[in-house]
């Protein structure tokens, strides 16, 4: 057909209609197995609905069936870039929970442990963070450190990321002293790694462009959405667990708190960055008064296993040994607690409810990251299709957490 | 309440608004920061790389490193020490241990199968702790990939040929007794409580 002979287009009658996209979940900037569901008017988003619960194991279920030690390895895969600190908050809240005192020493060393996780963790995110963004080399540059890092816990505990290195009770053996001395020369030069991150990164036109302004979430936004961590920090709130309610040895060592102003992917990027550095001056401080003493508790034989040399001299510890194996802490208190801990994605809580058996009857995490995801879509919608990506990097979601 | 918890000052890390200057204008026009993080990457041809090429050039595990079970021998009799307690069946956070045990001619226990699904297990350690007798342990070996779920199921038999291959030399004999062998403590006996005569 000659094109005059076409009938005129009648533009009152053409419909314009918004695009739906799946992003997900096997995307690689969603950081694990998330599903988008974006509305999209040419290249805004209008809408954003996360899907989530494709990596659902029923951890909180399979703990109702498991003594409390026993469920320990479950915290390991919650959040498995840094696990130290999920085993930390599950012990701390059984502790609570069972009433147990922790010595000295190994508050100390979970506390130095779990800020080694905490840059472990920062050091993957900025790396995929910048990845997703377009900056290729920090992700090289970071995981050099990280790797550090994985071979002390190796050294240390024998895993590289499934640690179950902490204890009810304590730690599960002592730091050894080429370990305090590598990690105590890795204080020494990290500073100048991250100002080597930042210079790649931290004031590039390209950089800017894409993060700054991006996502803003004033204060108050943050607060009602239940935000916490640097995603909360870095619309300006000072909440941070550690200050505000110090648990191990948070409170004998000195460390600032990095908040933001604007609220946006470039102020949560900026806290970040500055935690690596006070995270780094607190393993400094443990390592320089960690005390002499016992790593794991005495004062609870019916919650924590004794020695190997005792189950086998003493007929109390092999009864106490069999039975905290099987049965589950003895005279377990009942009631319930609520236990929350600063994990490098936010608060990480845990609740139980004891009804005097050796196991919980009921577990729950409250998992950063599932909160984080639930504000996604007021950070996304309204923005543009490329920063999405940079908005789900910025809240710093890992989904092994996020589903449970 | 210590001191500088009462001071609990944040730490402003956010950069102040950018305001138009000939400065700024210059950055803008030349991009001295992307040079600069440019000449840092450039920096680093110069230095060694730190990246192993693995099939090629294998790291050893760390001290400790929770690899592949074993069944531990007893030194006199070469038989294994695993009484069959079942302690480590209990303790398993996956429920990878089945120990079958039955009681022979003489009213002894005798374990008679002894299985671990390699595919299932967590390598937490809690069955090696968990252990009164130091009957299982964790070999440094970790490359043991297959293609046959079989292989990956180990039975008494393999586990005790894991212990010859792996766990039998002199090196691991100390790394057994340092790692997974009864905890060095100085014994305390609480009052009233009952301890072994021999022990001092």
């Amino acid at each position: 057909m000659d094109i005059k002979q076409m009938p005129a287009i009648d533009k009152d009658t053409l419909k314009s209609e918004n695009l739906v996209l799946n992003m997900g979940p096997h995307h690689p900037a969603t950081h694990g197995v998330m599903r988008l569901l974006l509305e999209l008017d040419g290249e805004t988003v209008v809408k954003c609905t996360p899907y989530v619960g494709y990596l659902h194991r029923g951890v909180e279920k399979l703990a109702e069936d498991m003594t409390y030690l026993r469920a320990l390895p479950l915290t390991d895969r919650l959040d498995y870039i840094s696990s130290m600190t999920h085993n930390q908050g599950y012990c701390y809240a059984v502790e609570t929970l069972l009433g147990v005192e922790v010595p000295v020493r190994a508050k100390f060393i979970r506390t130095m442990v779990c800020e080694m996780s905490r840059i472990a963790s920062h050091l993957l995110w900025i790396a995929t963070h910048a990845l997703d963004i377009g900056a290729m080399t920090v992700f090289l540059y970071a995981f050099k450190e990280r790797e550090f890092i994985l071979e002390q816990f190796e050294a240390l505990c024998g895993a590289r990321l499934t640690v179950t290195y902490p204890r009810i009770g304590g730690v599960r053996n002592d730091v050894s002293q080429e370990f305090i001395d590598s990690v105590y020369d890795f204080t020494n030069y990290f500073p100048s790694k991250v100002d080597e991150y930042e210079r790649l990164i931290d004031r590039n036109r390209i950089w800017f462009k894409r993060t700054r302004g991006i996502g803003v979430i004033t204060a108050e936004e943050a607060v009602n959405y239940g935000l916490t961590g640097a995603a909360l920090r870095g619309s300006g709130v000072n909440y941070d667990i550690r200050k505000l309610f110090p648990y191990d040895a948070y409170d004998s060592v000195d460390f600032d708190v990095p908040i933001g102003t604007h609220g946006d992917v470039y102020d949560r990027y900026r806290c970040r960055m500055e935690e690596l550095r006070q995270s780094n001056r607190i393993i400094r401080q443990c390592i320089e008064r960690l005390p002499k003493g016992a790593i794991m508790t005495k004062d609870a034989p019916k919650v924590t296993l004794p020695s190997k040399k005792k189950v086998l001299t003493s007929m109390e510890s092999m009864i106490h040994h069999f039975m905290v194996i099987t049965k589950g802490p003895i005279n377990c208190p009942k009631g319930e607690v609520y236990v929350a801990t600063e994990a490098p994605k936010g608060e990480l809580g845990f609740y139980f409810i004891s009804d005097g058996e050796g196991k919980p009857y009921r577990m729950r995490v409250r998992a950063p990251s599932f909160v984080h995801i639930a504000a996604l879509p007021k950070l996304c919608e309204g923005g543009l299709v490329a920063d999405v990506i940079s908005n789900i990097g910025s809240i710093d979601i890992v989904l092994g957490e996020c589903d449970r | 309440m210590k001191k500088h918890l009462i001071s609990h000052e944040p730490k402003v890390v956010s950069l102040p608004d950018e305001k138009f200057s000939f400065k700024n204008l210059l950055k803008d026009i030349f991009l001295t920061e992307i040079i600069s993080g440019l000449g840092l990457t450039l920096s680093s041809l110069f230095k060694k790389p730190v990246t192993k090429q693995y099939p090629h050039e294998k790291k050893e595990a760390k001290q400790g490193f929770r690899g592949l079970h074993a069944l531990a021998r007893r030194p006199d009799t070469g038989l294994a020490k695993c009484v069959g307690c079942g302690l480590c069946a209990a303790i398993c956070p996956s429920k990878c241990i089945t120990i079958y045990t039955y009681e022979d001619v003489n009213h002894d226990k005798i374990v008679d199968r002894y299985e671990l699904d390699i595919l299932r297990c967590v390598f937490c350690s809690f069955c090696v702790e968990a252990c009164p007798y130091g009957a299982i342990v964790m070999t440094r070996h970790y490359e043991y990939a297959s293609y046959s779920k079989e292989a990956l199921f180990m039975t008494k038999e393999k586990l005790l040929k894991n212990w010859d291959d792996y766990m039998s030399d002199e090196d691991a004999l100390v790394y057994f007794k340092k790692y997974w062998g009864p905890r060095e403590e100085d014994f305390v006996g609480h009052e009233g409580q009952a301890v072994f005569r021999n022990n001092k």
